[in-house]
């Protein structure tokens, strides 16, 4: 079917295509005298949809801050594939094939869809301001290829009905959605998700989740994602890491997440 | 003519048509032309493929999903190999699905999509005959570890290795193909009862095909979108068998959300629908209206009154003055021609209304703004149309005069008899309903109607939704609950009064205009319940309801109703697929309710 097969394509011909794996070693932050993570170590496997969960302040968006290159650890390691990327810069790691979306929806509010995940293709496209200026030649062959790639994502996301809508006059949950697809034009082969359902009612909720796993499966991309809702990590998760004030207190599969005594603590409170 | 079969006149128009498109799909934001030398290619494939995998004339293969190329190229395929097709509606519970598929004893199931395909997947071990499903679009079950299940694609290309080894293997089964055969199979959605499989054959269909043309004629340069459920008999009608004869271009939209952009663009000439959509339309137009700049509402309180005396007029042969055609000319360049373009109706040359009766208030108002919508009559068992007014000879409230080749007449009690080459061949494996409804090839519409004195058909009712009240007066509850429908904070009305001193009616409100009113009027509400429950809104409908009793006689009058709590739905067997209230059903359900309004 078309759009695997192009993504196929694209992902072969990409220059670094190194091992999807992510592994964070013995995360250290601190904010002043606050050590907002102390010693998280976990590894996402390729292809996985690793959850990262634990109640409000535990650390998770620093964690994700970390990976993409916003904050730099005190100390520790994180590897992609063979490579540690701390101290790289964010759009040095947006490179390398990380792309995320935000809590609070980070988008270009004031122009259509297309546009912002036009601008998520940003790295794909060569021509310079005065190729761009005249739009011929290249530039106008790089235009279509990118486009074209955009509507696929387009089809992908059941956007259609939006693509020229601004996007500040669209509802929440659908700009939810545009976020994602311009993380998606990216062409990631690491997908970061802050909370991606927050916000949301149950059939917006369910309609992210289903989405999240066809990216999975369709697109083969290595997910990490935040989410309060336990029902959705539960049930599209492989594996779970839970952390708490800064600590890791559990890993594993929804089932033993869910039977695990401290995780049960750090939820419901002590007794 | 009427001896050939839709394989056959499929496989005439590609020899005559070729290159020229023959449908068109928006995908990618673009529209993709599909020239008739491809949809041939495309079926002939998925026909051969079919084959490959056992296929045998008489076989039965459902389709289940929405309106897309696919599922022509799918339908004329299981046609061409002789074997029965039968469509599924999309938005059927997969209980509904698993008694098609079991009742219709598919061998093979083409579904579109991922949803589709789950359906069929939790109830594939209770199917003993079904052995493969194709699925259309593979998103999200690649990764499905399913023997039984396989891509459109895949079979295209097994059906293309066949065609390479025996190319003429394909014609010799469409000429194989004989206008007594079954063609396809259609559940009717039933307001009573499980859906019931109502078989036409080909010599059906082109019949119905032909005396429909020397009323409606329609020509290779017409275009339709296809909109409605591909399964209900009127829809196929207009997308497969018409385009079979004449040749005219089927558009498939985009997405249902992008369906009114998508028709603006397309601009068709040909515009099946049904009241339900029509009415959407008003009330979407009235709703904005009333939000409009100044100027536009002024024009258009204005304007419309001049359209509606020109439609009047016109409908009644007489003189438009001189005066008249100026002011309708000013109307239709500032009124009616961006509002006719903006619902996509611009270049719309025959509006045809059918499956429910159209109220006669939505009628005039769209005629007023140059639509002239006619409503036609007609049911699965007789393929489709039984009658369609000619030209612009359209009487508001009937359905037209009856097509060629149809003989009719009204039995004693007023039920509508008809016999012709179009009357189905019976409902499959159900003998005691078949001879209910076919009696000496007279088919039992069940439907209530007259002829006045022009020879236009009225239909009064469903022969068993007439009530009759306490004092003994016959009422037909369709076009009472109709009226009440025009109100745009009306969406379904079920007038109550079989054996009772009066009427009444449950009401449900149109949610979106209705919030939008309370918005306006600073009423707070939270939910549909909340908004129903609401004093201020039953004032609203209360003013409503008093308008619409103005216009009827006292005995018809609604005297007291009741807001329904939460929408009507398909899935608690309320409506039926094609969106008409189960009314039984319903009856049963608020029994309570319906007493509470007779105490």
């Amino acid at each position: 079917m078309p759009i695997l097969n192009t993504i196929k394509e694209e992902r072969d011909g990409f220059p670094e295509a190194s091992m999807p794996k992510l592994e964070v070693k013995g995360l250290n932050i601190h904010f002043g005298g606050i050590k907002a993570l102390n010693g998280v170590s976990f590894s996402v496997g390729e292809n996985q949809l690793f959850g990262l969960i634990g109640p409000n302040g535990a650390g998770k968006t620093t964690v994700l801050n970390i990976i993409n290159g916003v904050y730099r650890p005190s100390s520790g390691n994180i590897f992609l594939g063979e490579k540690d990327i701390v101290g790289l810069k964010p759009h040095q790691i947006a490179e390398m094939g990380v792309a995320r979306t935000f809590q609070n929806i980070e988008l270009f509010k004031n122009i259509s869809v297309i546009d912002n995940l036009m601008l998520g293709r940003h790295q794909f496209i060569q021509s310079g301001i005065l190729r761009g200026s005249f739009y011929l030649g290249k530039c106008l062959k790089e235009e279509m290829v990118n486009r074209d790639r955009v509507e696929e994502i387009i089809e992908f996301l059941e956007i259609e009905a939006y693509r020229k809508k601004i996007v500040r006059t669209l509802p929440y949950g659908i700009q939810k959605r545009v976020e994602l697809g311009r993380a998606l034009s990216m062409e990631p082969k690491i997908l970061l998700l802050d909370e991606p359902c927050s916000g949301m009612n149950t059939e917006e909720t369910e309609d992210m989740a289903r989405f999240i796993l066809d990216i999975k499966e369709e697109m083969g991309i290595t997910l990490m994602m935040i989410e309060h809702n336990m029902e959705v990590v539960m049930d599209i998760a492989d594996r779970i890491c839970v952390i708490n004030f800064g600590m890791k207190i559990a890993e594993g599969n929804p089932g033993e997440i869910q039977n695990d005594p401290k995780v049960v603590q750090a939820y419901l409170g002590e007794d | 003519m009427t001896e050939l079969t839709l394989p056959r006149l499929f496989e005439h128009r590609v020899k005559e048509l070729g290159e020229d498109v023959a449908l068109r799909e928006k995908k990618k934001g673009l529209w993709r032309r599909i020239s008739w030398n491809e949809y041939y290619a495309h079926v002939r494939n998925f026909c051969l493929g079919l084959k490959s995998f056992g296929l045998q004339k008489g076989d039965r293969v459902s389709i289940l999903g929405d309106n897309c190329p696919e599922w022509l190229y799918a339908d004329l395929a299981v046609q061409a190999a002789g074997a029965i097709s039968v469509g599924v509606y999309p938005t059927n519970s997969y209980v509904q699905v698993k008694y098609i598929l079991d009742h219709s004893q598919s061998k093979l199931v083409i579904v579109k999509d991922q949803e589709q395909a789950d359906k069929v997947l939790m109830i594939k071990d209770q199917l003993p005959f079904l052995e493969r499903m194709i699925v259309i679009d593979m998103k999200g079950l690649r990764k499905y570890d399913e023997p039984m299940m396989l891509s459109f694609h895949e079979l295209e290309e097994i059906g293309e290795e066949v065609h390479e080894k025996s190319p003429s293997f394909f014609h010799e089964m469409t000429q194989a193909t004989g206008s007594q055969d079954l063609a396809i199979i259609v559940y009717t959605s039933g307001t009573t009862g499980p859906p019931k499989g109502a078989m036409l054959s080909h010599k059906n269909i082109t019949s119905v095909v032909d005396s429909f043309f020397q009323v409606l004629p329609i020509t290779q340069a017409d275009s339709l979108v296809s909109v409605l459920p591909l399964c209900h008999v009127a829809e196929r009608l207009f997308s497969l068998f018409i385009p079979m004869r004449s040749g005219c271009t089927i558009n498939f939209a985009e997405s249902i959300d992008t369906l009114q952009a998508d028709m603006a663009e397309i601009s068709p000439t040909i515009f099946l629908t049904v009241p339900r959509i029509l009415e959407k339309m008003h009330s979407a137009v009235t709703i904005k209206m009333q939000d409009a700049h100044p100027l536009k509402k002024w024009a258009y309180d204005r304007f419309l009154p001049v359209g509606q005396e020109v439609a009047e007029r016109r409908l009644s042969k007489q003189d438009i003055t001189l005066f008249l055609r100026v002011a309708y000319l000013l109307a239709y360049l500032f009124v009616f021609r961006p509002l006719r373009n903006r619902l996509g109706l611009l270049q719309v040359r025959e509006c045809v209304s059918g499956a429910a009766p159209l109220s006669k208030d939505i009628m005039k108002f769209f005629h007023s703004i140059g639509l002239m919508v006619k409503e036609a009559y007609g049911s699965t068992e007789c393929t489709g149309v039984f009658s369609v007014p000619k030209g612009d000879d359209i009487e508001i409230g009937t359905v037209g005069k009856p097509i060629p080749g149809w003989e009719y007449k009204i039995a004693g009690d007023g039920e509508i008899l008809m016999r012709g080459p179009a009357v189905f061949e019976g409902y499959f494996r159900d003998e005691k309903a078949t001879k209910q409804a076919k009696k000496e090839n007279w088919l039992y519409t069940g439907d209530i109607g007259e002829f006045d004195e022009k020879g236009n058909l009225k239909i009064t009712d469903r022969k068993k939704e007439i009530l009759i009240t306490a004092s003994g007066k016959n009422i037909a509850p369709s076009e009472i609950e109709n009226r009440l429908k025009f109100s745009p904070f009306i969406k379904e009305a079920i007038i109550i009064g079989d054996r009772r001193p009066y009427l009444a009616a449950l009401i449900q409100i149109d949610y979106d205009n209705v919030a939008d009113w309370a918005q306006k009027e600073g009423i707070p509400f939270t939910t549909f319940k909340n908004l129903s429950k609401n004093p201020e809104v039953y004032k609203l409908i209360q003013g409503e309801i008093d308008r619409a009793n103005k216009e009827l006689s006292r005995i018809e009058s609604i005297k007291k109703f009741i807001l329904l709590e939460k929408e009507l739905d398909r899935d608690d067997d309320e409506l039926t697929a094609t969106m008409k209230v189960r009314r039984e059903m319903i009856e049963k359900k608020y029994g309570d309710l319906i007493e509470g309004l007779y105490k």
